[in-house]
């Protein structure tokens, strides 16, 4: 009865205390820290269990697979067999990339009849650009990722996507996680180049220099958080609140930890006081935000040339068209039909004089110009403008105690045998960074694998990835999160091999399609990975889903948020129109949603709907709720409605007239696998029903689908939208 | 065990991770053999007098000097310095050093037999003086509208706190079976988007749901114009049967059933919830005691009123009805001359129609703002934000009106006596749904979080409900 148990452990709990409830000593000195949890302690490599003494010793494919069966054996629970192989194929690439596999590649990976299949599949899968672009999303869960500030006036961060972008590529570039970390917390100390030109190298910037630049992206991470951005508030106040974001998130991120208690007073339940608070607060107070240019001086000096032409161009089509609007529909005197003729000329004059680049690919680089390439990063303040940072007494500005300096968490300093106090006033992030980073930390791996791995069964080792501190959960498998941790160091941090050791183990292979009422009650929760745990897909795969079946996802990478129309009544809500202005492009509404802006006042409705993350502070795990918004989004809304229409171009085009290849080929498009005879049955009985009645006619069917007759490209389309609402379209088995 | 898991997952509108601290507190909260269902109706800690809550929130921050604290020591000083003592207060814009005191612009009489004191711009709503519990020492310290709405919502000026409706629908569920728990209306724009109605940290089934007034009132409630209502439901009907298919394959898993229950769901919301704002039926009388008819001035607010009037009975737990434009910097005096005619009569004829059908006991009305007004004068005769000391009003759910609460000083600078925190007004209205506010929590980010955070001592629920 693991529930009861713990609920009483929580009734003691919450009996006990309430968080603030209590008075406060903060000025006491702290005890001698000590490290008695668990997760305060370096992790040793734990060897796994033998498996010669394993029951099912014949189905081991991985050392996970070691520990995995010895906890099931151990707690007499049998795993559920191995999944079929589309299942796996789907899962696979949901996991992976976040999208689903077309029928083609179904039929390759069936067609793999050599061994090793499983594991070519993964290594294609991992050098896919989509693979960053879906691992990339889950860190930016943790990194409160948004393109805005949020509050009353939720400003537009321009430059916040370069930071996106900065995640995506990492990922495909398997960098290791830590120098990620280091990046994101102190690139500008660790590598404080500048793109200044080098004469010794004939005027070039070295690729080192730009990969360093490159890097200081990574520090966008502190620029990006919730922000007040009104007049009426002090600066003091202000800046506390956005260092207050950066500490705390610094915590939840890279430690896994909820230092925000001890800002109030000191931490209930784990080792860490308010100097510790402070004190860290004190690492960031030296830093500020800046808008770094991303090029050199020579392309500054270049655009500083263009730029006046490229506004020139503006303002003679705007008078142009200004004329035109005056006069249109009148009749023209002579004299307006000349200066019209001018103001053509002048529009003309002006592109001529554009710099060739801008003039050849005017759709492209004309953008181009007109924005600066810069990204908002963190820098070093003036010596003398650092703010000094108090220990403040109930986290209140109004009652500051001490003056801190520098340093880490006293019992993490001592856990790792490193001196608590850091360099000042610069070199302390640095510090910070490198110490997180260093192999026997007892916390950042460990996190970090816990995170993967919870990305890819839907839950983590640690349930509470954001807190591993003694309010967090215990781990299911400490010795496996050990072995895992220690691994992925000593293999230098490498996280493409992670999803390689994680994906080849039969603990991921497990059928999801099994429970058993002993299963159900002794682990309810599934904690011991008797079987594999279906997931929903999140609201980014859910719409990429949808595009991607209906061959209408537009897969280009990276660039600035894109902003899809909206019905009138999801945009019924918004405050400011402009905070919502669609791209122009139209190919720009059906990107990845990745991609899609991200406000802080105003979620993308469908994204609402399907629980994406809160983005004031780090969410270390995505609600998954089922309500009924997201089955009106399902079956009402016009995206959906369109797409579905083009799903059934595809499959009309693809599979022609004959409605048994239609249903055929739609169910292997939508669900990746064949139907059923009886699907197939009633699938058919829907279209002649459905092409029986009068019905409305559809919106922009495309080409293909107008081939077939009018009834049959309607029922066909509706089909279509009735399996964008199956159950096992919106879940991964 | 797994019984108790499936009860989890399966209930009402659906499934929302909880965490084992909250599971508990909802066990706590339910009857002991109640299934846990993240919205079943729960039972209350204590016995509570309201079932519904009608939040009034007059955004941009009427004026307390305008509405219902009258301040006669401040006509001598009309046009007048400020007096030193008053000086020390930091404002948003305004200097307090050279800053002319403002009196009162309206009149204020007493009425009913407690001859409770209200403005002029009320007369609609002064004939029911005796039902309101006014608040005169509302306070906390936020200036910009932002920030001071987050509060006033959620008890924090931080951003991602749950809403007091999410709150009040976490702990005690929802009776609808065919509405959301919890829904939000304005007359205009939701000033700080979705963080006024949010679910915040709590899982995201506790979120209110913006309405409409007009056309489709709930996001993609609306059949698509291609596909009629029997194709609908064909299609319906055989996307059950195939998700039933799929789901007698895969055992333990109640998401499962959950979604193909909501989708039953959605389809009856999209009759019920136009029916909710059709107010056709209603008849002209109905209309006129709020103040509803083409061209009237509480139009707009007064068909809100009566919608909200419509959801409390059919059982939405959290009405919030959102009156903008109160921010009167410029002509304090024209700008609530316009608003009291906006809400007056709407509100009235809500507390007469709620008595009138027995709903006002059980119904806590709740009318504030965000700040109130400055006493000194902002431009020609305007007044600025103001968070130190400003007013407020309960009636319905229980609350034995007719009762004066605390007093700002003569100027009606600040709050001074039996002073209000937000923390305090929202302690108040859980505690008149016998939540107590110090039980009702939730594990987020290491802590349990409370709608209260670490105020609402000054609990006024028990003194609300004496005779």
């Amino acid at each position: 009865m693991p529930i009861t148990s713990r609920c009483q452990q929580a009734a003691v709990l919450l009996l006990v205390f309430a968080c603030g409830r209590v008075p406060v000593q903060a000025a006491d000195a702290p005890a001698q820290p000590r490290a008695t949890h668990w997760s305060f302690q370096r992790p040793k490599s734990p060897t796994p269990p033998d498996p010669k003494r394993l029951e099912l010793k014949d189905r081991v494919r991985s050392p996970i697979d070691q520990f995995v069966f010895k906890r099931l054996q151990d707690a007499g629970l049998k795993p559920a067999g191995e999944a079929d192989p589309l299942t796996l194929l789907r899962r696979a690439h949901f996991d992976l990339l976040g999208l689903p596999p077309s029928p083609q590649q179904a039929a390759q990976f069936l067609a793999d009849t050599r061994p090793g299949a499983w594991k070519r599949l993964i290594d294609r899968l991992l050098t896919s650009r989509h693979y960053g672009e879906r691992w990339g999303r889950h860190w930016l869960d943790v990194a409160r990722y948004a393109d805005s500030g949020g509050y009353e006036t939720d400003i537009y961060y321009r430059n916040a996507w370069r930071y996106r972008d900065y995640v995506v590529k990492s990922f495909n570039d398997d960098k290791p996680f830590d120098i990620f970390v280091q990046e994101q917390i102190a690139a500008d100390e660790i590598w404080p180049d500048n793109l200044d030109l080098d004469p010794r190298k004939v005027y070039k910037v070295s690729d080192l220099k730009r990969r360093h630049l490159e890097a200081r992206i990574g520090t966008g991470f502190y620029t990006l958080g919730p922000q007040v951005h009104e007049s009426a508030l002090d600066a003091r106040r202000l800046h506390y609140e956005a260092t207050i974001d950066w500490v705390d998130n610094t915590a939840s991120a890279f430690m896994g930890l909820t230092l925000g208690c001890a800002r109030c007073h000191e931490h209930k339940f784990d080792p860490f006081t308010q100097a510790d608070y402070f004190a860290l607060h004190a690492v960031f107070a030296t830093a500020r935000e800046v808008e770094l240019p991303l090029w050199t001086a020579m392309e500054e000096a270049d655009w500083r040339q263009s730029y006046p032409r490229v506004i020139a161009v503006e303002r003679a089509r705007r008078a142009y068209r200004l004329f035109e609007k005056q006069h249109a529909g009148k009749k023209m005197t002579p004299e307006q039909a000349k200066r019209k003729q001018q103001l053509l000329d002048a529009v003309a004059h002006s592109v001529l004089a554009l710099p060739e680049k801008a003039a050849g690919q005017f759709a492209v680089d004309y953008a181009g110009l007109m924005h600066k390439p810069i990204a908002r990063v963190l820098a070093r303040r003036h010596p003398e403008l650092i703010p000094p940072i108090h220990l403040l007494i109930r986290g209140e500005l109004k009652t500051p105690g001490a003056k801190m300096t520098p340093a880490l968490p006293a019992v993490l300093a001592h856990a790792t045998s490193t001196p608590a106090q850091l360099k000042r006033p610069f070199g302390s992030r640095k510090q910070l960074a490198l110490w997180l980073t260093r192999a026997d930390h007892p916390l950042t791996a460990r996190v970090f694998v816990n995170r993967i791995w919870q990305w890819h069964f839907g839950q983590g080792l640690v349930t509470t990835s954001n807190d591993f501190g003694k309010l967090g959960q215990p781990p299911s498998h400490p010795q496996l999160l050990d072995w895992l941790a220690t691994g992925f160091v000593a293999d230098g941090w490498k996280i493409k091999n992670l999803h390689r050791l994680i994906m080849n183990s039969a603990a991921y292979r497990r059928s999801s399609r099994f429970a058993s009422k002993q299963h159900l009650a002794d682990d309810p929760d599934n904690r011991l990975l008797w079987r594999a745990n279906r997931r929903r897909l999140e609201a980014e795969a859910l719409w990429d889903s949808v595009h991607a079946t209906a061959g209408t996802l537009n897969r280009a990478f990276g660039g600035p948020p894109v902003v899809p129309p909206l019905a009138a009544d999801e945009i019924a809500s918004l405050r400011n129109k402009w905070h919502w202005t669609v791209s122009v492009d139209p190919a720009q509404h059906t990107r990845r949603g990745l991609y899609i802006m991200v406000r802080r006042n105003f979620k993308f409705p469908m994204f609402e709907v399907f629980d994406t993350p809160l983005t004031s502070v780090s969410c270390p795990v995505r609600d998954v709720t089922t309500v009924a918004p997201q089955a009106l989004w399902s079956l009402n809304n016009g995206s959906v409605i369109r797409q579905a229409t083009q799903l059934a171009g595809r499959v009309a085009g693809e599979a022609g007239a004959d409605p048994r290849k239609q249903v055929r080929l739609a169910w292997q498009i939508v669900l990746a696998r064949p139907p059923t005879g009886a699907e197939t049955d009633s699938a058919l009985t829907l279209l002649d029903s459905l092409a029986a009645t009068k019905q409305s006619s559809l919106q922009d069917p495309p080409a293909t689908l107008k081939k077939l007759p009018a009834p049959r490209r309607r029922a066909l389309a509706k089909l279509c939208l009735a399996l964008f609402n199956l159950n096992e379209f919106a879940f991964v088995d | 065990m797994h019984s108790r898991r499936d009860f989890l997952e399966t209930g009402g509108l659906g499934f929302g991770a909880l965490a084992l601290g909250d599971l508990l507190r909802r066990q706590a909260l339910a009857d002991s053999d109640r299934s846990v269902a993240p919205l079943a109706a729960q039972s209350p800690h204590l016995p509570g007098t309201a079932r519904n809550v009608i939040f009034l929130f007059m955004q941009g921050g009427p004026s307390q000097l305008e509405t219902f604290d009258p301040k006669p020591v401040m006509k001598k000083f009309d046009g007048k310095l400020l007096p030193k003592e008053l000086q020390d207060y930091d404002l948003a814009q305004i200097n307090t050093a050279d800053a002319t005191v403002m009196a009162p612009r309206f009149e204020f009489k007493k009425y009913g037999e407690s001859g409770q004191e209200i403005s002029s711009i009320f007369p609609h709503l002064a004939r029911h003086a005796d039902k309101l519990a006014i608040v005169r020492s509302m306070h906390h310290d936020l200036f910009i509208h932002g920030s001071a709405m987050i509060m006033m919502h959620s008890g924090t000026q931080l951003l991602g706190h749950p809403s007091a409706g999410a709150w009040v629908v976490y702990g005690l569920g929802c009776q609808s079976q065919n509405l959301p728990a919890y829904i939000a209306m304005t007359d205009g724009i939701f000033r700080n988007g979705a963080s006024m109605y949010s679910s915040g940290f709590l899982p995201a089934v506790y979120q209110g749901t913006d309405m409409r007034i007009e056309g489709a009132p709930i996001q993609n409630l609306k059949r698509h114009s291609s596909i009629s209502a029997s194709e609908q439901r064909r299609l319906l009907d055989q996307i059950n049967a195939w998700n039933r298919l799929h789901r007698s394959t895969r055992p333990g898993d109640s998401r499962l059933d959950a979604r193909i229950s909501n989708y039953e769901l959605a389809f009856r919301m999209q009759s019920a919830a136009p029916e909710l704002i059709d107010l056709s039926h209603e008849s002209q009388s109905t209309h006129d005691l709020y103040g509803i008819g083409d061209g009237k001035p509480s139009d707009r607010f007064g068909k809100m009123c009566l919608m909200g009037r419509r959801m409390v009975e059919r059982g939405v737990r959290y009405v919030q009805l959102i009156c903008g434009g109160w921010d009167a910097h410029g002509d304090t005096q024209g700008n609530h001359t316009a608003q009291g005619q906006k809400v007056d009569q709407p509100i009235a004829g809500l507390i007469s129609d709620l008595e009138q059908r027995g709903l006002l006991e059980s119904t806590l009305l709740v009318w504030v703002g965000e700040f109130g007004r400055t006493p000194i004068k902002q431009g020609s005769n305007g007044r600025d934000h103001h968070p130190y000391g400003f007013s407020a009003f309960l009636a319905g759910g229980g609350i034995r009106g007719g009762k004066t609460i605390g007093a700002t000083d003569d100027f009606g600078f600040a709050a001074i006596d039996d002073k209000v925190h937000v923390n305090d007004l929202h302690a108040t209205m859980l505690g008149l749904m016998g939540i107590d506010h110090e039980e009702l929590t939730y594990l987020f980010e290491g802590r349990y979080r409370r709608l209260t955070d670490v105020g609402g001592q000054n609990n006024l629920a028990a003194r609300l409900v004496r005779a």
